[in-house]
């Protein structure tokens, strides 16, 4: 189910981290999530390309303190943008689950 | 033991260098950053946490590989819509050169040249309106982020799609050079023959670079095929 909320979730970390390499988003999202969203880390990277290639990301290279070159990501517009759409889709649905639970409560088995 | 991980990495992507060589760069700074984290004072192990946490070196190239099909797909896409403009370009400048030089085809191979044209003006405008088709059809589609079914069905349509636009415009070529040696046969030769056949070697080569960019995305998605299998 995470890996379907990917996109969204590197994006969100993106915003709130403005320009960072792939380990540094890496870590952000584990911070911000409190450690739930601790994903295997070589998926993050294929999720960067594909979403620099669908130009909601840009990138460049740097040198890291360590000498070693280093890619940078940031937000695009149009990056801006789809992580707007995507954040009020997911308040939508997210309000929706929270209004069919609070009408609800789960039916205690019998011992 | 990152070197390892990063050479092996770097091997299943070898059908994409540039990725490749990007991919290895990336990911090595990452290991190592990773490693230098992990306070366990034992550098062996620092690496193979690091390794481990990234994951299967295969399972991470099949990703990369769909995202650099999807690039070579959407390259395909734009390098028919060049190639056609390309032909279409040469073709107009070998009519205005006839033009221009009051050529014409003899009366005896008039009829014969009234076909040739039409079927060449048919072909064209077919590839023409295909390999837009094909151009709009992967671009407005999302970039996968697996090889599976779905995606193999756009491919699929994109590439018999692509497949049919270049057939048409080997067809348009082929008219073409029908009717340039209609044009120019029986005249002996001579410096103005330089255009027409400067302009038939350019759309020659424009096919050509159509056919091998539709041959790449398709050995592209057979690596991709073969990654996500094992």
């Amino acid at each position: 189910m995470l890996k379907g909320h990917l996109d969204m979730i590197v994006l969100a970390a993106l915003a709130a981290a403005g320009s960072a390499h792939g380990y540094a988003i890496i870590e952000e999202i584990r911070r911000r999530s409190g450690g739930a969203f601790d994903l295997p880390e070589g998926t993050i990277y294929p999720a960067l390309h594909r979403l620099e290639q669908a130009g909601l990301l840009s990138s460049r290279w740097t040198i890291a303190d360590s000498g070693r070159r280093r890619r940078v990501y940031s937000l695009t517009k149009a990056g801006t943008r789809a992580l707007a759409e995507r954040h009020a889709v997911w308040k939508q649905f997210s309000d929706a689950i929270a209004g069919l639970l609070a009408g609800s409560r789960p039916r205690e088995t019998p011992a | 033991m990152i070197e390892t991980y990063l050479d092996q990495l770097a091997r299943e992507l070898d059908f994409d260098r540039a990725l490749s060589r990007r991919v290895r760069l990336e990911v090595e700074d990452h290991l190592w950053e990773a490693a230098a984290t992990n306070r366990s004072g034992d550098s062996f192990e620092a690496q193979r946490r690091a390794v481990a946490n990234f994951g299967d070196a295969r399972a991470v190239a099949a990703e990369f590989a769909v995202v650099s099909l999807a690039r070579a797909s959407r390259r395909a896409g734009i390098a028919a819509l060049v190639v056609i403009a390309g032909v279409f370009m040469a073709m107009k400048a070998r009519v205005a050169w006839y033009a221009a030089l009051q050529w014409a085809i003899g009366d005896d191979m008039r009829a014969l040249g009234s076909v040739v044209i039409l079927i060449d003006r048919y072909a064209f405008l077919s590839s023409l309106i295909i390999a837009l088709g094909g151009w709009i059809y992967i671009h407005s589609r999302r970039i996968p982020s697996a090889f599976d079914p779905a995606y193999r069905r756009q491919l699929g349509r994109f590439f018999l799609l692509c497949a049919v636009a270049a057939a048409a415009l080997v067809v348009s070529v082929i008219s073409d050079a029908v009717l340039t040696a209609l044009q120019l046969r029986g005249a002996g030769l001579s410096p103005e023959f330089v255009l027409p056949i400067l302009s038939m070697a350019i759309e020659i080569a424009g096919v050509r670079v159509l056919v091998l960019r539709i041959r790449s995305v398709a050995l592209r998605a057979a690596s991709t095929a073969a990654l996500t299998r094992r």
